[in-house]
């Protein structure tokens, strides 16, 4: 397989995802303030905080407002991981593999392009907000639909594969983050069972949550099953796994797997109950420099 | 005949075709006679043409339009305003040769490429046809696509154009001529294939009533012809087609002729020149490439050797080639016979080096350059077509009476700067076949580009694409700039 559309395909992938994370952390967010109308304190800075853009956002707005963090996270073109900045991306990566692709993966990605590039997101109504992300969401998952359904499992796929679940682990990590920096900084509300579990609704964990834990739940219980649960496809190790299934499936991926495996080492011994929201910072911001290592290590490898 | 009677018992009768109001010219069209007679060969698909009702006809092209977009089968057009992509233009009246006429033309055309790769070779090597005076050597030697680093070399089975496209055309008597050959990167095949498909899918009750040859074993043919070219004994030999990349018009068939044979797609910066040896560059590492088929302009091809800012080229290729380590499909340097003054001497190349007589003829060209034929070119401008020699895709072409008196002594002054830049040829009336236009049918002019591939041996396609002037009265055939195309059918008749 020829390295640049190996390079092609898992960038694809990437920033498919991202859409989609994207789009989730938003909709966790304008969730959140729906449930609490009144409490001021509540605000959009650990968006940006989690994406780690906080200068290049500073350099353009003053507040940390909703509109102002809105409209940097879909259409701001300095952003490079503005949803319009991802599937601009991602046609540009399509563009030359198109044809190596299930045809209907490339009408899947030309419709999500369509319904989120060029438009503004501070004409779409509040009340559309939601159902707008929503749409986002469904439409990256039926972009890979068409491919986990269509296309024969080989490079290709394991290129697509490797991606995405890179992309997932790092951007999960980064939610969780996200929640627990929104929770720790303002005190004024201890979020009960309920929101616990509407978080994981946010990120289509509540089913999933619910068979292994019933009854009350709490921050350790969410945050384990986020990171540790090992047959969630959204969670931190299920996702580590499966980018060992990739890798095993790759030509030359030795030193990867070896540091895949040490990835999940540290995420098995990790003490989540022990873990106060500093400690869990660290812990997931260090998850985040891991993966970040193995990424430069796929690029030079096979790219 | 089931089939064609219900869907005549089915058609709405207003508006009915008849052959009777179809307007005949002075060309020769391959449907109807000047009697407005269906041709005896075409009885069964004229007849049900007079069949259809405008709603038919119109069904019938949505059809094929829609199934053209589905399949997004489509091409690059450029304009000073950028590009665009546009859906292929197919109209579904096939256009219909006999078997015994295809047979003679695909035999002349073994013959005539034979002649020209043949006349190559000898170009970088002896020059044999050029020292025994049969043509001015200054035509060969001068040329811009004369390559002086390919002197010297010999090729596997002297195949030098290992994929050409000759442009046919059918005179007033219904005689097929050559109008040009293509030599250097041919493209139109895989819409040529794509054709069939789409008819197959729209038409498939007519196909039942003719022993329609099939055309699908090209892309297996070029694979041959591919494996042949390399210089490796192997008998599978890494092969990868080269392409400029996505925005080139043709980029398409490059992508549909890779698939089609299972090989990688590569652009130059997926291949890299080492110790004289091409690899690709894969996830594995570096694999060595034995044929490189390329749909790169010669001058691209190298920015050692050719435009040194070359970025869709490959540094160190042509070296590499020169050594033998890589095959180059078609060859550099094959420009130099595809010329339009070269053309000329094509009927000599075939008496030369096959002591054969040319079966195909050429069109009546004057060279404008000799003081003779310019004098009578120049007396009967209105009747003549002048072209640059060396151009292609229809562009620079100048049709005599499409001119304005006034405007002739600048035409004249523009070649006389140059002349031996240009030919003329007498204006033939290219044949006709019914074609759809908005909501009925008329008679359009066309031409027909066989596909040649030579290795082992010389394989012609069958049929090929055939491309039709979509406007009235129109001979520009070429699809960037609004010729449309139709499915060729070689029929047992």
């Amino acid at each position: 397989m020829l390295s640049r559309s190996a390079k092609h395909l898992y960038w694809l992938a990437r920033y498919i995802e991202r859409t989609e994370n994207i789009a989730r952390m938003i909709d966790v967010n304008l969730e959140l303030i729906l449930d609490f109308p009144d409490d001021h304190s509540l605000n959009w800075k650990p968006l940006i905080d989690t994406l780690d853009i906080n200068d290049l956002f500073e350099n353009k707005y003053k507040k940390y407002n909703e509109n102002n963090v809105l409209n940097f996270l879909f259409e701001d073109s300095r952003n490079l991981s503005s949803l319009n900045n991802c599937l601009e991306m991602s046609k540009y990566n399509i563009e030359t593999i198109k044809d190596d692709l299930p045809k209907s993966a490339n009408i899947k990605l030309n419709e999500l392009y369509d319904h989120v590039v060029g438009k503004k997101i501070s004409k779409i109504h509040k009340r559309k907000k939601l159902h707008h992300l929503t749409q986002i969401v469904s439409m990256t998952q039926g972009f890979f639909g068409a491919i986990n359904n269509n296309l024969s499992r080989g490079y290709e796929f394991e290129f697509i594969r490797l991606g995405r679940f890179i992309e997932r682990t790092d951007m999960i990590s980064r939610i969780i983050d996200c929640l627990c920096i929104s929770k720790s900084e303002k005190q004024t509300h201890d979020f009960s069972t309920m929101e616990w579990l509407s978080m994981l609704t946010t990120l289509s964990a509540q089913d999933a949550f619910r068979k292994v834990s019933k009854g009350e739940a709490d921050r350790e219980e969410v945050i384990s099953f986020l990171l540790k649960n090992d047959s969630f496809p959204r969670s931190v190790y299920r996702a580590l796994l499966i980018i060992e299934e990739c890798l095993k499936n790759l030509p030359k991926s030795k030193k990867l797997l070896l540091m895949n495996s040490k990835i999940i080492k540290k995420c098995e011994r990790s003490r989540l109950d022990n873990y106060d929201d500093l400690k869990l910072h660290l812990f997931l911001e260090n998850l985040e420099k891991d993966l970040s290592k193995v990424d430069l290590k796929i690029q030079s490898i096979y790219f | 005949m089931n089939d064609i009677l219900k869907i005549r018992k089915d058609c709405k009768r207003e508006m009915k075709l008849t052959w009777s109001k179809y307007e005949l010219s002075k060309s020769f069209d391959e449907y109807i006679t000047s009697k407005r007679t269906v041709r005896g060969h075409l009885k069964k698909i004229g007849n049900f043409l007079e069949s259809l009702s405008e709603n038919d006809l119109q069904e019938l092209d949505s059809a094929t339009k829609s199934a053209i977009k589905s399949l997004g089968i489509n091409f690059r057009v450029y304009s000073d305003e950028g590009s665009e992509e546009r859906s292929w233009p197919l109209d579904f009246i096939p256009r219909i040769i006999k078997k015994k006429e295809w047979n003679l033309v695909e035999k002349g055309l073994k013959q005539r490429t034979k002649a020209l790769n043949l006349f190559i070779e000898d170009c970088y090597n002896n020059q044999n046809f050029l020292k025994e005076g049969l043509m001015d050597s200054s035509m060969i030697l001068s040329s811009k696509y004369f390559l002086n680093f390919c002197k010297g070399l010999k090729l596997p089975n002297s195949s030098w154009a290992h994929i050409s496209g000759s442009d046919l055309i059918k005179d007033e008597k219904g005689d097929f001529n050559v109008l040009e050959d293509n030599l250097r990167v041919p493209s139109g095949v895989s819409y040529m294939l794509e054709n069939r498909y789409v008819m197959k899918r729209v038409f498939p009750d007519l196909f039942s009533h003719y022993g329609v040859s099939k055309i699908d074993e090209y892309p297996l043919k070029l694979y041959e012809t591919l494996v042949q070219a390399s210089f490796t004994k192997s008998k599978n030999p890494e092969i990868v087609l080269l392409t400029p990349g996505i925005y080139n018009s043709a980029y398409y068939e490059h992508s549909y002729l890779a698939q089609q044979m299972g090989i990688d797609l590569v652009e130059g910066i997926d291949l890299i020149v080492k110790n004289n040896v091409v690899y690709k560059k894969t996830i594995e590492g570096l694999q060595k490439v034995d044929v490189v088929y390329r749909r790169v302009d010669d001058d691209f091809l190298d920015p050692d050797v050719g435009n040194s800012k070359s970025v869709i080229g490959v540094k160190g290729l042509i070296k590499a080639w020169k050594n033998k380590n890589v095959a180059i499909v078609n060859a550099p340097g094959c420009g130099i016979a595809d010329d339009k003054a070269v053309y000329t001497y094509v009927p000599d190349m075939i008496k030369y080096y096959l002591n054969e007589d040319p079966i195909l003829p050429n069109i009546k060209t004057f060279i404008l350059k000799n003081k003779e034929d310019r004098n009578y070119a120049f007396e009967n401008f209105t009747n003549m077509v002048f072209k640059p020699v060396a151009e292609s895709g229809g562009y620079g072409i100048v049709i005599g009476r499409n001119i304005k008196k006034d405007d002739r002594s600048i035409i004249k002054k523009n070649i006389l700067k140059d002349p031996k830049n240009f030919v003329a040829q007498p204006l033939i009336s290219l044949s006709t076949t019914p074609t759809f236009r908005k909501d009925s049918i008329f008679p359009r002019h066309l031409d027909l580009r066989p596909f040649i591939l030579s290795g082992k041996e010389t394989y012609v396609t069958v049929g090929g694409l055939t491309r039709v002037a979509l406007k009235r009265g129109s001979t520009v055939v070429n699809s960037s700039q609004g010729g449309g195309s139709k499915d060729t059918w070689v029929v047992d008749a």
